[in-house]
């Protein structure tokens, strides 16, 4: 049986759900609540000792990085593939990928954390400062500092910049086949839309139909896929996309 | 179809990754030679290859190729040849997750390391006023910013520290793997040993102090059974040797040296 160790089915860990989800995977599902530390309680770092949703366990092994989760089960149950049929399809599905990783879930992250983050800690029994100074990794300590800290304006400015390019380029790519890869349906689709999600309440004046009308159909599209709306229906909050976590990090070096 | 490699001279980080798994392949390519220090990658000639002013670039079929852990999932899946992925799904993934570490986390802080120490040299006669009216046409934003801060000795030396931290615990990492299989992602060489010797292997000479027969057995065992491969060889005959930058060696000290002197001087 499949285990899945995640939070809210927004960002990484709504890529997952999503992609079990199409390929009508059973799997059990194990609920972190990040806002409360549990992915650094000594159990969960056993599983990832970054302390990162989301993370599947399949037969006594943990598996982490929600791209190479992703790309794992489409490898592993071949009968409903994600991944385009050629190799240049995949290699543009990889390529968006890792586009994702490395600049669009910490763009999206600073945006959304701005907006909702602190909010969501709100009422929350719980002292943060102390909470955060007991994380074990150095890079998640510090993530959290800054983003308790708050965000300063050249790094939400440097995140909408790009954001703003993203939208760009999926308007021109999506004008090929109306998907990100290839010329169906695939990972990339969902990976990008797991965080772009986010962006028509958080950039409503470069998301939205008039702006950029490709990427504004395309995420109606995917939003509407009965194994997406599956995904986003396990939510505990009233929307997965009004809450928010910090992290990844932003690439540290050019 | 013919393959063209773009990459940059001397062989290393993600040129090298790309170079090394067309000679694993054994596909023949007809290559072109970049030289970063000659800003070659910025030239337009170059830019109508790839926009994106990156190198390395894989022209196959009529298409440019960009990301060099793509690019060789690309090679692996579409060229005869020793497969470089392994088969065990499980292995797989694990291949997957060491390129990225390779790549982006130690292979980053290293880079951010060896730039800062490096790229002065770069100048070759130029006034900084002439390097940043190139830099200017650098595409990607934080790429421009992290060429501007070494010419000009502006990266925090904050950042630099927390780099040198983070090469510390990959080695460690890199020894613990090392000591568990005999290759990283499980019992076959794959891409991700590719991508760990280009990204970080050269740290047995240019950090001779945290990567060592002593303290790290392992990782050295793993680097020179990586280094006796016939294309590893046949890459090394076709690059120049890199001489270790000045502060080589010092595991961080000269980049300490200078901050408690500017501190001084504050």
């Amino acid at each position: 049986m499949l285990e899945l160790y995640h939070w809210e089915p927004n960002a990484a860990c709504a890529r997952v759900l999503i992609t079990l989800k199409e390929k009508g995977l059973e799997f059990n599902s194990r609920y972190v609540d990040v806002l409360a530390f549990e992915q650094h309680t000594p159990a969960f770092l056993k599983l990832n000792e970054t302390g990162e949703t989301p993370v599947l366990v399949r037969d006594g092994e943990a598996y982490f990085e929600s791209s190479y989760i992703c790309e794992y089960l489409d490898e592993a149950f071949p009968k409903v593939p994600l991944m385009p049929s050629d190799p240049l399809g995949r290699w543009e599905a990889r390529v968006w990928q890792k586009f994702v990783d490395d600049y669009i879930a910490a763009c999206v992250s600073d945006l959304a954390w701005d907006a909702y983050g602190k909010i969501a800690l709100e009422g929350r029994n719980l002292n943060f400062a102390t909470a955060v100074s007991t994380i074990k990794s150095k890079e998640r300590r510090d993530l959290w500092t800054s983003a308790l800290a708050g965000f300063d304006a050249d790094t939400l400015d440097r995140s909408r910049g790009r954001l703003k390019d993203l939208v760009g380029k999926m308007e021109t790519d999506l004008a090929r086949s109306g998907w990100l890869a290839g010329s169906s349906y695939s990972l990339a689709d969902i990976a990008v839309f797991s965080y772009v999600n986010y962006l028509p309440r958080l950039m409503s004046d470069v998301l939205n139909a008039t702006a950029a009308p490709r990427v504004a159909a395309w995420l109606k599209t995917v939003g509407e896929r009965p194994a997406v709306k599956a995904a986003l229906a396990m939510s505990r909050a009233p929307d997965p996309y009004t809450i928010a976590a910090p992290g990844p990090e932003h690439v540290r070096w050019g | 179809m013919t393959v063209e490699l773009y990459y940059f001279q001397p062989l290393g980080t993600n040129s090298g990754r790309v170079y090394l798994t067309l000679l694993e392949k054994g596909v023949p390519f007809v290559e072109h030679e970049l030289s970063g220090r000659n800003f070659d990658h910025l030239r337009p000639e170059y830019l109508k290859v790839n926009p994106r002013g990156q190198a390395p670039a894989m022209v196959h079929d009529g298409h440019a190729l960009y990301e060099g852990m793509a690019i060789n999932e690309y090679i692996d899946e579409s060229f005869e040849g020793p497969p470089l992925r392994p088969a065990d799904l499980r292995e797989r993934w694990r291949m997957r997750v060491w390129c990225r570490y390779a790549e982006n986390d130690l292979g980053r802080a290293l880079m951010m390391i060896n730039w800062n120490r490096v790229v002065p040299n770069f100048m070759g006669g130029r006034s900084m006023e002439e390097v940043e009216k190139v830099l200017e046409t650098v595409p990607d934003v934080d790429r421009r910013r992290s060429w501007l801060a070494a010419f000009k000795q502006q990266t925090p030396p904050e950042a630099i520290e927390e780099s040198h931290r983070r090469t510390r615990a990959g080695v460690q990492k890199l020894e613990a793997a090392c000591r568990e299989r005999p290759y990283l992602a499980g019992q076959t060489y794959s891409l991700a040993d590719i991508d760990c010797f280009n990204f970080c292997g050269f740290m047995a000479m240019w950090m001779p102090e945290i990567m060592n027969d002593t303290d790290t057995p392992a990782a050295m065992d793993w680097r020179r059974k990586v280094s006796d491969r016939p294309a590893v060889k046949e890459m090394r005959s076709r690059t120049p040797r890199m001489q270790p930058p000045a502060g080589a060696g010092t595991g961080g000290a000269v980049e300490a040296s200078a901050r408690a002197q500017a501190q001084a001087r504050a």
